[in-house]
């Protein structure tokens, strides 16, 4: 590849990938996300590889194939879309495979039993844009993904990539700032700060060295929106971080991926390659006076390296500390330089809004939060997966549209947002719209967008030891407010679960969640207090009834629940009695089984496999 | 060195520009409690978080270390407002809880009105037993001695200073810095007959040609000479009779 | 720490091959280390003592960093390494009962390795894959929807 130094000769190369395309030609997609190649994606690709060959067919020739990023529809994967009739297939097994080169590839017919089939209402869709998880969406950050092939630098300006780095090299870098700010982005990754003044206050530093970054350390349990692009659309990513770069007057940018993502970590490098080769990064990027380049850094297993200034220790080669000063990192950051550091999906808007400018960004979301967001939807819900969406969209909506509603019929109690510095928003507030000042006001945060469904089975307490637990475990151990006071509360809430709760024990828990919000040196710390907050805000009498009655309402705390199998609905399969790790279920075949609850260990196992809802939890 | 006013505690005080709010607040004789600070050291404080204060500034409130809150113009500063005795107390009753054997964060705690932390207390282990995990010892043996024998491992509750795979540190030189810098004299040193014990090694010390009494160790004499070319001869006598 | 592991025989030129292929800048450190983990399923010490003299770096620092990172273990794992979801997705949908039948069925505790040195058994925070809650990672290989009363048969897989 021959690197390209102009504007016109970034044009004239695109229309000859767009010459060279057979348009129209039958293809088949598949999902290569981390979710689908664990459902088995690499078996079903390989499958019609051989199909394909077997049928004499060329690739590219008679017919186009390709592997995709993350549709965000993990739940049903192995996913498959054939274009272009746009009919996605759902949990394709390589045996499915023949049958649907045949009849989908070459033919034209639907196979009905690969198709979608709506929970609650038992109609099938086939077109993938009519299902109703991808009915509602609306994608902007996800714009690319599922469509291009990541590693193929081809397919991304087939998207129009890299134009947006055209047109910001044509403009003054102030007036890049001024665009971003217009567009009202905030940042994608948590606390929602508005990405052009960022950029507006490192360009104001005096400085001969600027650093651009990009955080992609996303570390927030049931978030995993920044893999995805990272995975799905890497050049995205990049093309944002030069015009980052160009706009606040950086030479070298950094991107610092989750250890945890060796796929984003793989795409990143053969896309930072392939931009490297064509003149993106590098030397006078497109003729410009401008160069630039990125290097990647893989984190070490460290949630609190996800906080700005540890993320940047880390990056030195230090242990990833957050630093203990009132200097901000857009003046003092990487290496004591003015530096700008944002999330993953921040950089990926940057190129469609420089493209398609601030005023179509603006045009979705709500007044005070701009544009859509990547949310994952996960936990207690029919369709989990990566949806995007404008900001102000209800919670409801969310739920109950787009996911299908609470799995298997449940009462929805409540969800999740904002990993361990977010809360819990329980069904009365449900209406609420998400967007950051909404959130925030609710006791949560938007963080980077995890949105966990919780149903009438999740104790709120259980919740909130969760995260005080995983906290505990995440601490850097610097200072004394986190260090020491998370063990405490997570004790306390232990105690509760346990049924040695005391009276007096959400009034110390509230107190203990005072200290470390103003105490604590971090986010880590100072926002560890909302997952207990919001939690004995809207479910106090969840709390009360493990302290005061020793039950656990949702059935969840060990200690304060008992296992019982229900004679009316047992059929004496003896299956549970098999698998019982203590074998203490007794029972005669064909007759109603009994626990022994003197030596049950309530590990669960009979109510897994119980095929009879038999098992009873009180 | 610019002079600039600010108010603490209701009184106008000169302070300097960029400088801590505690160096302030102390050359003004209003004293605010801390551990982890320590005026030599740049990189230090901000750990403890037992010089919380409140800071105003540009109408905004907010509770701030004092270690390392820099001075400027128009700041106003609380040191005992009833939330910042507050915190500080339950930061204190956090510290009681890491190192009950410490006389130090004792008394500091009792001040408070906390004799007993109401919450479970951590087992004392190795050098954790005083230890507030404040990281001024390391930093001393970085940035001052820049021999950076031990480091802060570990991390969350595990956090503490230690040598090099819990073994005998190489680049240690026994001059015992690290304890006199700690602030809850965590950090065991011995001298007995001529031999210095800290961290698990033991160092030859140099005798003073005058007096006899050993009072260096040879490690550190050869690392002086070594980095500052000082003469070897100037360290035959005790700072006493040189 | 089973009482069989083998305990890999480090090979030094294996521990330089690595340090070689890095810049010397501490920006390289952690990467290194990472190496070191994937190519001896631990971090030796020698491999942190080279790394020390090679880049100039004390060795009290490297050893911070050792015992930081949670991606780093400075003690020889298991052949196999299977990892527990404990992302909030993975919680709910009793990612902790299928740690625990993993606990029992193997005889081993979390973040340790089992007597003949096969599997350590490790919990971690959040892999990414919540869709597909709750979710084991045996070495490279996920497993989605893992049912308690199935999970041993992915283990067997392996032994």
């Amino acid at each position: 590849m021959k690197a390209i130094t102009s504007f016109e000769q970034l044009e004239g190369y695109r229309e000859r990938v767009k010459a060279a395309q057979k348009k129209d030609l039958p293809s088949v997609l598949i999902c290569f996300g981390t979710g689908c190649q664990a459902n088995g994606a690499v078996a079903v690709a390989e499958a019609f590889r051989e199909e394909i060959e077997r049928k004499g067919l060329k690739v590219d020739v008679n017919v186009g194939f390709k592997t995709t990023g993350c549709h965000g529809y993990c739940e049903n994967g192995p996913l498959v879309v054939l274009r272009p009739k746009d009919v996605l297939y759902l949990k394709v097994k390589p045996k499915d495979v023949p049958e649907i080169v045949e009849k989908s590839l070459v033919g034209s017919e639907i196979i009905e039993k690969l198709v979608y089939k709506d929970v609650n209402t038992g109609e099938s869709v086939a077109q993938y844009h009519e299902i109703p998880f991808y009915k509602y969406q609306k994608r902007i950050a996800l714009r690319n993904i599922g469509n291009v092939d990541p590693r193929s630098i081809d397919d991304y300006l087939l998207c129009d990539g890299y134009k947006g780095l055209a047109r910001a090299l044509t403009m003054r870098p102030e007036d890049i700032v001024s665009e971003v700010e217009k567009s009202g982005l905030r940042g994608r990754g948590g606390g929602g700060f508005p990405t052009g003044t960022k950029w507006r206050s490192c360009r104001a530093v005096d400085s001969d060295v600027r650093y651009v970054m990009c955080n992609g350390d996303e570390g927030d349990p049931g978030a995993f929106m920044d893999r995805s692009i990272m995975e799905g659309d890497p050049h995205s990513v990049i093309e944002g971080m030069i015009i980052g770069g160009y706009a606040v007057g950086a030479k070298q940018g950094y991107i610092y991926v989750r250890d945890e993502y060796p796929l984003a970590v793989k795409n990143l490098q053969a896309a930072l390659a392939d931009a490297r080769a064509m003149g993106f990064l590098g030397d006078k990027i497109l003729g410009s006076d401008f160069s630039f380049d990125i290097r990647i850094s893989r984190g070490g297993g460290a949630f609190v390296c996800g906080e700005s200034s540890a993320l940047m220790r880390s990056l030195e080669g230090k242990v990833g500390e957050p630093r203990a000063k009132y200097i901000r990192s857009v003046e003092k950051g990487l290496y004591d330089k003015p530096s700008v550091l944002n999330n993953v999906e921040t950089w990926n808007n940057i190129p469609v809004i420089i493209r398609n400018g601030a005023d179509w960004y603006a045009s979705f979301g709500t007044r005070g939060s701009k544009g859509t967001k990547v949310f994952s939807l996960v936990g207690k819900v029919n369709n989990t997966g990566l949806v995007e969406v404008p900001m102000g969209i209800s919670i409801r909506e969310l739920v109950e549209k787009i996911g299908g509603g609470v799995l298997n019929g449940k009462k929805f109690k409540a969800v999740q947002t904002g990993g361990p510095s977010g809360g819990c928003i329980p069904d009365s507030e449900a209406d609420l719209p998400v967007d950051f000042d909404s959130l925030t006001q609710a006791g949560s945060m938007m963080g980077s967008g995890g949105i966990i469904v919780m149903d009438e089975n999740t104790c709120m307490v259980d919740v909130a030891k969760y995260f005080i637990g995983f906290l505990v475990e995440e601490s850097c151990g610097k200072c004394t407010p986190c260090r020491d006071g998370l063990p405490r509360m997570h004790r306390i809430l232990s105690d509760i679960t346990e049924g040695r709760g005391r009276e007096e024990d959400i009034e110390t828990l509230t107190e203990l969640c005072d200290v470390l919000t103003c105490a604590a040196l971090c986010g880590l710390g100072s926002s560890a207090a909302n997952p207990v907050l919001s939690t004995v805000r809207y479910f106090r009498d969840e709390y009360e009834a493990h302290i005061r009655d020793g039950k656990c309402p949702a059935g969840v705390c060990k200690s304060l629940i008992t296992y019982s199998i229900d004679a009316a609905a047992c059929t004496g399969c003896t299956l549970c009695a098999k698998k019982c790790p203590q074998q203490c279920i007794t029972g005669e075949r064909k007759g109603a089984h009994v626990i022994d609850a003197s030596a049950c260990i309530k590990c669960g196992v009979c109510k897994d496999v119980c095929n009879f809802d038999a098992v009873r939890v009180e | 060195m610019e002079k600039i006013t600010i108010i603490i505690d209701g009184k106008q005080v000169e302070a300097v520009k960029d400088q801590p709010v505690l160096m302030a607040a102390r050359e003004n004789g209003i004293d605010i409690p801390a551990l982890c600070h320590h005026p030599e050291l740049e990189s230090s404080g901000g750990s403890c978080r037992v010089c919380l204060v409140e800071a105003v500034q540009g109408g905004r409130s907010r509770i701030v270390t004092s270690c390392n809150y820099p001075v400027r113009a128009g700041l106003e500063v609380n040191t005992s407002t009833d939330q910042v005795m507050k915190i500080r107390k339950g930061v204190l009753e956090l510290l009681l809880c890491r190192v009950p054997d410490s006389e130090v964060v004792r008394g500091l705690a009792s001040k408070y009105g906390i004799d007993e932390p109401r919450f479970f207390k951590d087992e004392g282990e190795n050098n954790r037993y005083k230890c507030i995990a404040c990281s001024l010892c390391t930093q001393v043996c970085e940035d001052v001695v820049g021999v950076s024998a031990i480091s802060m491992q570990n991390r969350g509750v595990e956090k503490a200073p230690g040598t090099p795979f819990h073994k005998d540190s190489q680049a240690c030189i026994g001059c015992g810095a690290c304890a006199y810098a700690c602030p809850t004299g965590a950090i065991s040193m011995k001298d007995s007959k001529g031999v210095r014990t800290i961290w698990g090694r033991k160092f030859k010390m140099a005798a003073c040609s005058v007096c006899g009494k050993p009072y260096i160790p040879q490690a550190q004499v050869d690392w002086i000479v070594k980095t500052t070319g000082k003469d070897r001869a100037f360290f035959d006598k005790c700072p006493d009779h040189r | 720490m089973g009482a069989n592991v083998q305990k890999n025989k480090i090979d030094v030129k294996k521990i330089d091959r690595i340090i070689k292929g890095y810049d010397k800048s501490e920006e390289s450190l952690l990467a290194i280390l990472q190496d070191f983990q994937r190519a001896f399923q631990y971090v030796p010490e020698e491999g942190m003592k080279r790394l020390s003299r090679a880049m100039g770096v004390p060795e009290s620092k490297i050893y911070a960093m050792g015992t930081f990172y949670k991606a780093l273990s400075l003690k020889p794992r298991g052949k196999h390494t299977c990892k527990v979801c404990m992302g909030t997705a993975c919680h709910l949908k009793g990612a902790g009962q299928i740690l625990e039948t993993i606990e029992r069925e193997l005889k081993v505790k979390r973040n340790s390795t089992t007597e003949d040195g096969l599997f350590t058994v490790e919990s971690v925070n959040c892999v990414g894959a919540c869709a597909m809650a709750p979710v084991v990672v045996v070495d490279e290989s996920y497993a989605g929807h893992v049912r308690q009363s199935k999970v041993m048969d992915i283990l067997d897989k392996y032994k």
